[in-house]
């Protein structure tokens, strides 16, 4: 009878402490969410921050100077070792083992770069070629090198101006050396000494009887400059004579290839090494020239230690893996990007000038012509010059490659038609093509071929990719994996002008295989790069329903021969070689544009329709080039096509935007002014959750004590250091510079040795084709910033070269948007890893130095957003990369610091990126406008100087800078302000998750912790014993009632 | 038949009908204008037909005589039901307070000087009915733990 009162109670006990802890167990999870409120309530703390030097979060790697300098080293050799591209290697010239060497050309005794700077770091125990070829105990000989060094180079010093401060430094120079510097588009000597002048130098009139020849190799190396603000004019070589000859200034010289025929002459064999960042022009000692040589190989540029790794290469001590990041042609004239370059003006560019009625500055008479690189003396809007890119995506391979591919699979495209044919009347890609993307010759037989392929095909989806790698050699080595893949080009694609590339090149890999042993590689690369933009139709990306052809490939050639050959092609259809058909499918049975339309909650549509050209005209001015119609589409010369601005009828939005009127100040409502409420960029403030968490209130908060003065002040004055905010008190960050590595000078303390750790080199981390190299790369040059304790670098280029002249294309990667993608991606997050912020330069097609300032660059959306951008995007969104530099050019006719779709739309919105981005060097105040800087989303204008984060630095309350901007001009456009402080937010959340603030914080168990969780265990405890306890005494009195 | 009913017969009738209330005012609320428009809480829905599934079992499991073993058996599984209907309310409570609080934060507790912004008639509306609806839910918990202390049977004279 009791146990039948009972049982009614335990059940009603469990069905209460079940509740409870059901409530405790979800209340948890949820008091989670707000703990940061619930402590502020009770006054409780849930993080302890540990701020001595073992609790930081970012902590070097090494443990001594000597490890993280040999560490540096490490990598430089890597980068020489794994970088070497053997183009070319026949009778057997390489390896060079056993034999001896002589060495030609003025590059092999002074590798380009040889001064140091920003590209040489300089260390007394840099290895240049010839010490690297004496460690791998290499016979030099004698004779030519006496000559070399000490009749024609004669090495000395010389004190030298520093391009940026003025400085004078003593810098390392020689009697007769390459140019280094090409100049903005004018005459390039090409100063190689020819043999006729030997003997004028000090070569003993019997030079060549001195070298044995049947036992020497000669090497002749030759070099190309580059640089900031450089850009080479095609057809402008300057021979050593100093006669202009009308020849290309990246193709070798007449002199040159006297030096070359004077190697063949004296020795057995010829390898030529090209030492240069730009592409060269290389059909006369390739197979069938007329200077044809036994070997060619890419050694990129060299900085402190790569030469050890070129010559471990060279020697065969090491297995040749570095494969080429660029196209190299018979002629540049072939490449559709050049049919573009340079730029002009517009025919009307005078109607943008400003007689004085410019509101912002009245009175003052602006031009609108070129200011140079480095800004010009008078004022100038510097919008009067432009190019179209009307390759469109067809930049490099993929523009040789798919016209190949068309001659066999689409001959009625037009794709052996003359348009863009320069070896013949009818286009030959043989003829025009001497090395392919991706070529790049093993020492060590091998295979690679493709096992599997999946693909994930939601919004974060990846490729997975296995690749086999047979090694048939009798050697153990090292081997180069490539996956490329062909997306169906459909009728769509015709109907909507959607260009597809016959091969693409995905991601690459690199693994050791045993001699005769097979290993297996897995690839991966996020799905969404599969995806092609629609900009006419979808206006979105899309998946063209059919087949994607994946293949692993020894270069974009033999990927698209594999893919033919898989398609049923052969010799007899035109192919210029038989392919294995060793491909993948991957079948999409419905067309999708949904999958890629919304990116980091974003929707992805439209966003550049200004950038094009034919926007402006409101015509078709620009045809861009299509696979559908080669001869037909094949670019014209927009420069010489007439463009009137004021014949638009857009014409005064048109002249706003080359005056830089992006956005206007607004007299509208009044800005909050900024209060102190007593927070502070602490790490009192400044929680697990702030860290986390950039939608956290405590930012907004943090930011909204900003003074107006400030907020404007700190964004419009953000180069070279950030300062400190009065109401904030963040620390001051230095911004440093360097695409090889950190600049500065390390001491170390106990020996006072002085050591540079900017020993990298980018031509050659491209050529490398490996992505974990970049990430060993990152992480280093993160480590030296944790020595150096600099926090903040420049230190990546990652522009796509979008033709060879480029001179600054030897701080990129490549022509392709993806290598460029995947080894961005390796440096900034191997930087990331470390606290590091290492900012790409130059997002936005700054892709041409020549007028950089300020020439406007017309495009469709579709190349906008699969070529320089994707350059930046694994970087940027995939990895953790924190800073950015913005391009110096105009997007369409829009600076693009200004170019809101860019940063606000992609960078911030389809992306998330969450770090700074800085313009380029703020050096024309009728360019860069700081009230459209502020609402593109700029952090911080670059004006180099320092403790300048205010408005008023000028006369009278107005900046110095930009006299119509003060606190006044500002204080009644609350958008302007708030746009200001939500920019500095981004910059203070990007410091607080650097090395800048290098403490950690550790979760404690706080007193409401502990009761949630004995609320949990008592209340289960309690619901388990009363179930027990109710289905106990439900049954027992009912079995005695039985008994 | 209806007047026959015991006391916690007619408890789970009442955690049914405040059960069925909840799911009409949330369908309501997220279905008319103002802030909560189309802020759907996860398997709130599911959650309160289960629970109302499970509470018609209870009261159907109850209406047969049964004897011996099935008598056993019966009340085992009615008893579950009881203990899980409580536990599932309970539930969809928190979770529809979690989705709510930033919400009805926002509506009352903003700065002054957006509050004339923020508690339009439509907000204002909007929030009672969530408020309603958390009260609903509440009391259909509470009732469903009040309601497992209770016997299904009437006691025979």
């Amino acid at each position: 009878m009791r146990a039948k009162k009972l049982a009614p109670v335990m059940r009603g006990l469990s069905a209460i402490t079940a509740s409870v802890m059901a409530l405790s167990i979800v209340g948890a999870d949820i008091a989670d969410g707000y703990r940061a409120r619930i402590d502020d309530f009770l006054g409780t703390q849930s993080y302890v921050t540990n701020t001595d030097e073992d609790s930081a979060r970012f902590v070097s790697d090494y443990a001594t100077f000597e490890e993280m300098k040999a560490a540096a080293k490490d990598i430089a050799v890597r980068e020489g070792e794994e970088g070497t591209v053997i183009m070319k290697n026949d009778n057997n010239v390489l390896p060079l083992s056993g034999k001896s060497v002589a060495l030609f050309g003025l590059a092999a005794y002074a590798p380009y770069p040889y001064a140091s700077g920003d590209l040489k770091a300089g260390n007394e125990d840099a290895v240049d070629l010839v010490q690297a070829f004496q460690d791998a105990g290499i016979e030099i000989n004698q004779t030519v090198m006496d000559f070399y060094e000490n009749g024609i180079l004669n090495e000395h010093t010389e004190e030298v101006p520093n391009q940026w401060t003025g400085e004078i430094e003593i810098q390392t120079a020689y009697d007769n050396i390459y140019v280094t510097s090409p100049g903005d588009m004018t005459t390039y000597q090409i100063n190689e000494i020819p043999p006729s002048e030997y003997e004028n130098f000090g070569a003993p009139a019997d030079w060549e009887s001195q070298i044995d020849k049947d036992n020497t190799v000669g090497i002749c190396v030759f070099a190309r400059g580059a640089g900031e603000s450089n850009t080479y004019a095609p057809g402008s070589a300057v021979n050593y004579a100093g006669e202009e000859t009308g020849e290309d200034p990246l193709a070798l010289s007449e002199d040159e290839l006297a030096v070359i025929d004077a190697a063949k002459e004296t020795c057995s064999q010829v390898v030529v090494l090209i030492n240069s960042g730009n592409t060269m022009m290389l059909s006369d000692i390739a197979a069938g020239g007329e200077h044809e040589v036994d070997g060619i190989a890419y050694i990129g540029c060299l900085n402190d230690y790569q030469a050890t790794g070129v010559v471990n290469v060279l020697t065969g001590q090491i297995n040749a893996t570095g494969a080429l990041p660029d196209t190299y042609v018979a002629d540049n004239a072939s490449i559709p990007a050049v049919q573009n370059f340079g730029g002009g003006y517009y025919a009307d560019y005078e109607v943008v000038n400003s007689d004085g009625d410019d509101s912002r500055y009245p009175g003052t008479t602006i031009e609108n012509v070129e200011a140079g690189s480095f800004g010009g003396t008078s004022p100038t809007y510097n919008g009067g010059t432009y190019i179209v890119e009307a390759e469109g995506i067809y930049v490099g391979y993929k523009y040789y490659e798919t016209r190949y591919y068309d001659s066999i699979a689409n001959p009625d495209s037009g794709a052996a038609s003359s348009a863009g044919a320069t070896q013949s009347d009818a286009w030959n890609y043989n003829e025009e093509v001497i090395y392919d993307f991706g070529h790049g010759l093993s020492y060590l037989d091998y295979e690679q071929s493709l096992k599997s392929i999946d693909v994930d095909r939601t919004e974060d989806g990846n490729i997975t990719a296995v690749v086999e790698i047979t090694n048939n050699s009798d050697q153990d080595g090292r081997f180069l994996a490539q996956l490329y893949v062909q997306q169906p080009y459909t009728d769509y694609d015709k109907e909507n002008n959607v260009e597809k590339s016959a091969v693409m090149f995905l991601n690459s890999a690199k693994v050791d295989v045993a001699a005769g042993a097979t290993e297996e590689v897995t690839i991966t690369i996020p799905t969404k790069y599969l995806a092609s933009y629609d900009y006419t139709n979808a206006k979105t990306y899309i998946l063209d329903e059919g087949d994607y052809y994946f293949t692993a490939a020894a270069g974009s050639h033999e990927a698209v021969n594999n893919i033919l050959a898989a398609q049923g092609y052969t010799t007899a259809d035109g192919m210029d070689a038989e392919a294995s058909g060793d491909v993948q499918t991957w079948n999409l049975a419905e067309f999708d544009n949904t999958t890629f339309a919304i990116s980091n909650d974003t929707e992805v549509t439209n966003v550049a329709d200004d950038a094009d050209l034919n926007y402006w005209t409101e015509d078709d001015t620009v045809t861009y080039l299509s696979r559908q119609d080669w001869e037909g589409t094949w670019p014209v010369n927009y420069n010489e096509v007439e463009i009137n601005i004021s014949d638009s009828p857009k014409s005064e939005e048109w002249i706003a935007e080359l005056r830089g009127e992006t956005y206007t100040i607004q007299d509208g409502d009044a800005a909050t002014e900024g209060t102190d409420n007593g927070l502070r960029f602490d790490t009192t403030n400044i929680q697990y959750e702030q860290l986390e968490d950039i939608a956290d209130p405590f930012w907004t908060e943090l930011v909204g004590q900003i003074t107006i003065d400030e907020a404007v002040g700190a964004v419009i004055h953000g180069g070279s250091q950030t300062d400190t905010l009065t109401n904030v008190d963040n620390p001051v960050v230095v911004q440093n510079e360097g695409v090889s590595g950190f600049t500065a000078t390390y001491t170390d303390e106990e020996t006072g040795e002085t050591y540079r750790f900017n020993v990298h080199s980018q031509t050659l981390l491209g050529s490398s084709f490996n992505p974990e190299l970049a990430y060993d790369w990152g992480r280093v040059e993160g480590n030296s910033g944790l020595w150096l304790q600099r926090y903040h670098l420049w230190g990546v280029g990652l522009t796509q070269r979008r033709t060879p002249y480029n001179g600054r294309n030897y701080e990129y990667i490549s022509e392709d948007p993806m290598l460029t993608n995947r080894m961005g991606y390796g440096v900034l997050q191997g930087c990331a890893d470390m606290g590091i912020l290492n900012g790409p330069k130059h997002m936005g097609f700054n892709d041409q130095e020549h007028n950089r300032a300020g020439i406007s660059v017309y495009l469709n959306e579709q190349k906008f957003r699969e070529t320089d951008l994707r350059c930046f995007q694994g970087g940027l969104e995939d990895a953790d990369g924190m800073a950015v530099m913005i391009a110096f050019n105009r997007i369409g006719a829009t600076n693009a610091s200004h170019y809101a779709p860019m940063l606000q739309t992609i960078l911030r919105g389809e992306w998330g990126y969450t770090g700074l981005i800085s313009t380029d060097m703020m050096n024309n105040n009728y360019y860069f406008n700081p009230e459209s800087m502020i609402m593109a989303g700029i952090t911080q204008v670059a004006d180099f100087a320092t403790n300048d984060n205010h408005i008023n630095m000028g006369d009278g309350g107005t900046d110095a800078t930009w006299a119509y901007i003060s606190e006044d001009a500002v204080a009644n456009d609350a958008s302007l302000v708030d746009q200001a402080r939500e920019n500095l937010k981004y910059q203070l959340y990007t410091f607080a998750n650097s090395a800048v603030m290098n403490v950690s914080t550790e979760r404690v168990q706080t007193w409401w912790d502990t009761a949630i969780s004995t609320v949990t265990y008592v209340s289960g405890a309690l619901a388990v014993i009363t179930l027990a306890a109710w289905i106990v005494l439900t049954v027992k009195p009912a079995k005695k009632k039985e008994d | 038949m209806i007047k026959k009913q015991s006391v916690g017969i007619w408890f789970n009738i009442i955690v049914a009908v405040l059960t069925i209330v909840s799911v009409i005012v949330y369908s309501v609320n997220i279905s008319g204008e103002g802030y909560f428009q189309n802020a759907s809480v996860a398997n709130l829905v599911a959650y309160c037909v289960i629970a109302v599934v499970m509470l018609a079992a209870v009261i159907a499991l109850a209406q047969p005589k049964v004897t011996g073993t099935a008598a056993i058996v019966t009340e085992i599984i009615s008893g579950l039901l009881r203990i899980a209907v409580p536990v599932l309310l309970t539930l969809c409570l928190v979770n529809l307070i979690s989705a709510r609080a930033e919400g009805l934060g926002f509506i009352y507790f903003s700065n002054a000087d957006v509050l004339q912004e923020v508690q339009t008639p439509a907000n204002m509306s909007s929030a009672t009915g969530t408020i309603a609806n958390m009260i609903c839910l509440g009391a259909a918990a509470v009732f469903a733990m009040i309601a497992a202390f209770f016997t299904l049977r009437k006691k025979e004279a």
